[in-house]
């Protein structure tokens, strides 16, 4: 089961840990990810955003091995997915968006069966088993069955799971969903210990955007589609210094209104979304000016979620 | 890759011995066999002696646990492609036939365990025969957990339809046990039904146990086929079935299919 460490790969691409080039998955006339192109470099924090059936799991299932690319080509830590599918299993982590853990055995049994699947001899699966329940304040339910643990504390083991065999790569795919708010605070208090303690490229998939503001980097998917990538910050500040959202009953007649300051909004419902470049935008006058015929004007620091929203509306207006 | 297994047979048995309830079912089920219907039955046939229609019972029964335990085990993958464990599984860095000779290991292991305390008990309650072929009773449980085993892993790779408790009973554990000769000898069955039971590897199991725990019996009771028929039909069988298994499994839509359902979030 051992495989060489290919050495077909550029000097480039040594230092990515995860390196797509056109990859594609088709079912039938159906392209589920079309024409991927990724350069992950090693230790970055990497978020894959986009709404539920954009291809975020299709791609971590090819990136993982379980999924066979139709197009295109993936080394991950060094290998080919396809070519060495075992060699990149013992490399990665992946967290699924359902618990791989068994809810009959214990927290400590779970982490010694899967330190087993990985070869790690019991010693060294005792040991990292300890560090990571303090790392995720689990050691005192270590002897207690896994179907008695809370939603986040079996997240929490489930990542400690994931994460037992050291990978060079982390997948995590939703690894908040289903949770509630204190209990996703606490998941992402122990990603970034994790990250500061073990220095892995993590590559994450999340439909809340907000939680990936602390990604190095980040790309959107729709529909198979990559749409946009970058820094989230650069990504943010390239929307303007605000957002300007109107909501009106008559937002035709406001678009035209406004069309010749703001230029053309994005239209969600009754809501009229304007980027706003300048930081001393004058909302104040605008407010007043409109407040008789408009139910609202908000002006706010725009997000991840905006970002989404204009590059999605960029990609369907240029497919027009 | 041996520590891997070895891990999952552990997790197989401490399962098994954490699931009392199942354990204590499958226990109960061959003494019923034995002490209520080998009596009744066993009453109508006076020629055979008294008590020699249960002493016939005994190979049957515990190749009845051997079934239960070792092909419920393996069956059980059907309903596991939606569990953690299976999620382990599919991403741990050995090739994905390993899957199916690693479960297929610890089902029939998991067999093994609940029969040998069957005998414990029978032996408690004085229904095991103390003129027995140690070497040939070894053989024959180990090979037959094996063979159930490997029979229900077959099952588990192809069937989509197979997934509830019921409907494996009805149509799998059931004609298998029924049609083996674990309840009558296989020379008085009608010809179809016959055919049936010769191809039936669980059959060839019976009559090996037969071979080690039947000797005294009157030959019409007795073992229907040689030891050697028996162990090479169920060593071909297991070899090959769990061949096709292992093939099966490793096909990638298979494991795509498999990586789909494991990410699909449950509902409700």
């Amino acid at each position: 089961m051992v495989s060489k460490r290919a050495d077909h790969s550029g000097s480039n691409d040594i230092k990515c840990a995860i390196q797509a080039r056109r990859l594609g998955k088709s079912y039938g006339n159906l392209k589920a990810v079309d024409n991927l192109d990724l350069a992950i470099p090693q230790g970055q924090f990497f978020g894959l955003l986009g709404p539920n059936g954009s291809g975020k799991t299709t791609t971590i299932h090819m990136l993982s091995t379980l999924i066979r690319p139709t197009d295109g080509t993936v080394m991950v830590a060094g290998y080919d997915v396809v070519k060495s599918p075992v060699s990149v299993r013992r490399a990665i982590g992946l967290v699924f968006q359902e618990s791989a853990l068994d809810r009959n055995l214990t927290v400590n049994e779970n982490l010694h069966f899967a330190g087993a699947l990985y070869n790690l001899p019991k010693r060294v699966a005792r040991e990292r088993s300890q560090e990571l329940l303090e790392l995720f304040d689990l050691t005192p339910r270590q002897r207690t069955q896994v179907s008695t643990l809370s939603g986040g504390m079996r997240r929490a083991l489930d990542i400690a799971r994931g994460v037992l065999h050291r990978p060079r790569v982390l997948f995590l795919d939703e690894p908040t969903i289903g949770l509630d708010v204190m209990n996703r605070r606490a998941i992402w208090r122990f990603i970034n210990r994790l990250r500061q303690e073990e220095g892995m490229t993590v590559l994450l998939t999340t439909h809340y955007l907000e939680e990936a503001e602390g990604c190095d980097q980040v790309a959107f998917m729709h529909k198979g589609h990559l749409i946009g990538q970058g820094e989230p910050k650069k990504l943010i500040g390239s929307l303007g210094a605000y957002i300007l959202e109107v909501e009106s009953d008559a937002p035709d007649r406001h678009a035209e209104l406004l069309n010749p300051t703001l230029g053309s909004p994005i239209q969600e419902g009754n809501c009229l979304m304007y980027c706003v470049p300048n930081e001393d935008f004058p909302v104040t006058e605008l407010q007043r000016e409109l407040k008789s015929t408009v139910h609202a004007v908000h002006l706010r620091r725009p997000d991840l979620n905006d970002v989404y929203i204009w590059l999605n509306h960029r990609t369907s207006r240029n497919m027009v | 890759m041996w520590r891997a297994i070895w891990a999952i047979i552990a997790r197989e048995l401490t399962r098994m011995l954490r699931q009392r309830g199942r354990l204590l079912s499958s226990m109960a089920r061959p003494l019923i066999w034995l002490l209520v219907i080998g009596s009744g039955f066993g009453a109508m046939l006076s020629h055979v002696g008294p008590g020699g229609y249960q002493q016939f019972l005994i190979p049957g029964l515990l190749c009845m646990v051997l079934l239960f335990g070792a092909m419920l085990a393996s069956l059980s993958l059907v309903y596991d492609k939606e569990s953690g464990v299976m999620r382990m599984l599919v991403i741990a860095p050995f090739a994905h036939y390993w899957i199916i000779l690693a479960r297929t290991v610890s089902a029939a292991v998991v067999g093994l365990v609940q029969a040998i305390i069957l005998i414990v008990i029978l032996a408690a309650i004085g229904f095991f025969t103390t003129t027995f072929n140690l070497a040939i009773l070894v053989l024959g449980l180990v090979v037959t957990a094996f063979a159930c085993a490997s029979m229900g892993m077959l099952i588990a790779v192809f069937s989509k339809t197979l997934d509830n408790f019921a409907v494996i009973m009805n149509f799998v554990i059931f004609p298998v046990f029924f049609l083996s000769g674990a309840l009558y000898p296989v020379q008085h069955l009608p010809f179809a039904l016959k055919i049936i039971t010769l191809i039936n590897p669980f059959s060839y199991g019976v009559d090996l146990l037969k071979h080690a725990l039947l000797d005294g019996l009157p030959t019409s009771l007795g073992a229907d086929f040689t030891i050697g028929q028996d162990l090479l039909f169920m060593i071909g069988f297991t070899v090959i079935a769990t061949g096709i298994a292992s093939i099966r499994f490793s096909r990638a839509p298979v494991i795509e299919t498999l990586a789909r359902i494991l990410s699909t979030p449950r509902r409700g």
